[in-house]
């Protein structure tokens, strides 16, 4: 099955989107900020990014930038929730930057796994 | 030479040498001596005027008109003087002082008058001077913008110039003049605590202070005064320099108010973006949950209501972001008038009827870069408001749109001004209206006038949100049971593109509401994005648009407020017809039970909770037409 890397400071909320992606079976890394995700980057088992914008150390966008340039035909999907790091159109960034889809938090995951499915072309089977 | 010639010499060279004009004159006005300066500042030789009449030297007229008089007093044996110019040959018109002396023989007959004339030309210059001096600072004390008066020690007001009498809100100087400083001071004792102040240290710069005017106004004031000593060291009187400040401390408040607000909008942003993560992992949970229950099972029903809290506590995070500005938006060029027009049209469509709505749009168009929806709830909440603090005794809201030049605009907003015209609208209440201190804090988030528990205390704080964020300002002024008005300043744009229509093939929405208004915000919204909107309000017309393949639309906005056409009608419809079109509902974020039906029913592909941004409307038909 497709890899995926969740980048996510909550523990939290990585824990759920791991749960929801494993229930598809999918494989799972994780990152717990930018940084992580830059240095611990295996690019050929990783096919879709799902990253937070807003994180410590380096951010989502460095990540979307990062990795594009490590693997060009990675997906990727920012994820954000606005707030924190003052007024700032992040999520268009990352849209600029390359992301391949932007949901803003609180989002379905659902919406999120078809999205998945979707970019990875995978028969979706709802 | 005799002694007697030799007394004659020295008088005569004493005469000559004098630097006045003299001469001596007969009873019949006729000159009899004239001194050398005489001849020499007339450029006349002596033996010209010697035996002339005063006449035949200065022209009959002058004669009859001034000298003779004079003259005439002075044979009473009277000394007169006068003022008066003579042209005296390449010097011009001067100005001499003439005394008129009568020269009395020794029997006491008055025979003769001796007659000086002394130049003041240089006295009246310099009195001149004076006189003009003192009419310039008189004018620059009056027309001073700083108030300025001298009062005695005791504080009894000698002089005020007109800016005080401004500041006093009082056109009668002389009420003022009658009355003491003391009086004015809001503080008692004040004017006590300033003269021992100026006492040690002549000169003394007090912070700010009120001054309580005519008409009961209380006057920030900056005051700084000097003390004056007479000869004896003894406190003469003390002149002040007044300065109202209430708009400097206006100013000042509204930047403290301003800072405030960036505060708390950083720290709610802080927390709802917290809040976002936590709700993200409660609604997959939820979702994950409902995927694995049995549809329609009481648990499944259960985990529906933990979704509809965590779309409710979104709709709360979401408000915040856009009071702190932390939401992405969408713009759009959009005619300000024409939202207007339509929020009126929504507002006089359910309003009480001891509730009257004017309003005044000029006809010429404005365009402003703004997200419609959201400029829609900036100019309902605040017609809202309004009507609101009118409902128990009635009154009239006023809406007022103006273009403005923004030069003019820049006096009034606490930031830098980015257009050269700005939309001016003003929302005028006769309501309840409220005191300062409540006003200083209506646009900070969760403040609420209402009991608790009525609404979040969000309306005014995120409008603040969306105005700062459009490059605006929204200003308020109130006074308690006159009424309140809130002036909302935003830049007309001129050159934003427009965007550009995506789908090549014009995809067909169809819109069903209860509200043309909003529908009508919609499309204003939805202009120019190469879709093609469909309103229907009432069942017949439903069916015969879904029946029909050729007029089916492919994607329907359904808003929940749609008295006509209800949640049932729409699931109906879609069962009979066995049709798939994709549905978005917008909702209030408290779920009504039929909503809640709908939502379930299967045929809501996507669900929006309000208010809605222009982003979130495009995204889902992007979604939904994909």
């Amino acid at each position: 099955m497709p890899g995926i890397l969740i980048v996510e400071d909550e523990n939290e909320l990585r824990e759920m989107l791991k749960i929801s992606l494993l229930r598809r079976n999918f494989t799972v890394l994780e990152a717990a900020n930018g940084k992580e995700a830059i240095i611990h980057f295996k690019p050929s088992i990783t096919d879709l990014v799902v990253t937070d914008i807003i994180m410590p150390e380096e951010d989502g966008l460095k990540v979307v930038m990062k990795l594009r340039e490590l693997k060009p035909t990675l997906k990727i999907i920012a994820i954000s929730g606005g707030g924190k790091a003052g007024p700032g159109n992040y999520l268009s960034l990352a849209n600029a930057l390359g992301a391949d889809a932007i949901y803003s938090k609180p989002f379905s995951i659902n919406d999120l796994i078809a999205k998945i499915e979707e970019l990875l072309n995978i028969e979706q089977n709802t | 030479m005799s002694s007697l010639a030799k007394e004659k010499d020295i008088s005569d060279q004493i005469i000559n040498h004098s630097r006045s004009m003299i001469s001596i004159i007969n009873r019949n006005y006729v000159y009899e001596k004239v001194n050398a300066t005489f001849c020499n500042a007339h450029r006349i030789v002596n033996e010209s005027v010697v035996g002339k009449s005063l006449a035949e030297v200065w022209g009959n007229a002058t004669f009859q008109d001034i000298i003779k008089s004079k003259i005439d007093e002075c044979f009473t044996g009277k000394t007169v003087r006068y003022e008066a110019f003579f042209h005296i040959p390449e010097s011009g018109k001067r100005y001499f002082e003439v005394v008129f002396r009568p020269l009395a023989l020794e029997t006491g007959v008055i025979t003769h008058l001796l007659a000086e004339t002394f130049d003041i030309n240089d006295l009246r210059r310099s009195k001149q001077a004076v006189i003009d001096k003192e009419e310039e600072l008189r004018k620059l004390e009056t027309n001073l913008p700083i108030g300025f008066l001298r009062c005695n020690p005791d504080g009894k007001i000698l002089q005020v110039n007109k800016a005080f009498l401004k500041i006093l809100e009082c056109q009668d100087e002389v009420l003022v003049k009658n009355m003491n400083l003391k009086n004015f001071y809001s503080d008692e004792g004040f004017f006590e605590l300033q003269y021992k102040q100026l006492l040690e240290c002549n000169t003394k710069t007090f912070g700010r202070i009120y001054l309580k005017n005519c008409k009961g106004n209380e006057i920030p004031c900056r005051i700084s005064g000097i003390m004056a000593f007479d000869e004896f060291t003894n406190p003469a009187f003390i002149d002040f320099a007044v300065e109202d400040s209430s708009r400097e401390l206006m100013l000042e408040n509204r930047l403290l108010q301003a800072q405030k607000l960036e505060t708390v909008g950083a720290l709610a942003g802080g927390i709802a973006h917290d809040f976002n993560n936590i709700l993200t992992t409660i609604s997959g949970y939820a979702e994950m949950l409902k995927d694995d229950l049995p549809k329609d099972s009481a648990l499944s029903e259960k985990v529906s209501k933990i979704q509809g809290a965590v779309l409710k506590a979104r709709s709360i995070t979401n408000q915040i972001l856009t009071f702190s500005r932390q939401v992405e938006q969408e713009k759009i060029q959009i005619s300000i008038s024409k939202v207007l027009k339509e929020t009126i049209g929504f507002v006089k469509s359910s309003i009480p009827s001891n509730i009257i709505v004017r309003s005044h749009i000029p006809k010429k168009e404005a365009d402003v870069f703004a997200d419609p929806t959201q400029l829609f709830r900036v100019f309902l909440n605040l017609m809202t408001n309004a009507i609101q603090s009118m409902e128990e005794k009635g009154g009239t809201l006023s809406v007022n749109l103006a273009i403005v030049d923004g030069k003019l605009v820049k006096h009034e907003l606490s930031k830098d001004i980015v257009a050269d015209e700005y939309a001016l609208l003003t929302f005028k209440d006769t309501g309840k209206g409220m005191n300062p201190s409540l006003m200083s804090r209506i646009f900070e988030p969760f403040f609420t006038t209402r009991e608790v528990g009525k609404g979040t205390g969000l309306g005014l704080s995120v409008i603040h949100g969306i105005i700062t964020e459009m490059e605006g300002e929204i200003l308020v002024s109130s006074k308690k049971e006159k009424g309140t008005v809130f002036y909302v300043y935003l830049p007309i744009s001129k050159d934003y593109p427009v965007l550009s229509a995506k789908s090549e093939r014009r995809k067909k929405i169809l819109f069903i509401t209860g509200n043309k208004f909003e529908s009508r915000i919609l499309s204003l919204a939805l202009k120019n994005t190469g879709y093609e909107l469909i309103y229907i309000s009432d069942n017949q017309h439903l069916i015969k648009v879904m029946a029909s393949i050729s007029d089916r639309p492919d994607m329907i906005i359904y808003m929940s407020d749609s008295k006509q056409i209800h949640q049932e009608d729409l699931v109906g419809i879609f069962n009979k017809l066995k049709i798939n079109t994709p549905c978005v509902l917008i909702t209030d974020p408290n779920l009504e039970l039929s909503e809640e039906k709908i939502l379930n029913s299967g045929i809501i592909k996507q669900h929006l909770i309000k208010p809605v941004s222009l982003k979130e409307i495009r995204n889902a038909i992007q979604i939904s037409l994909k």
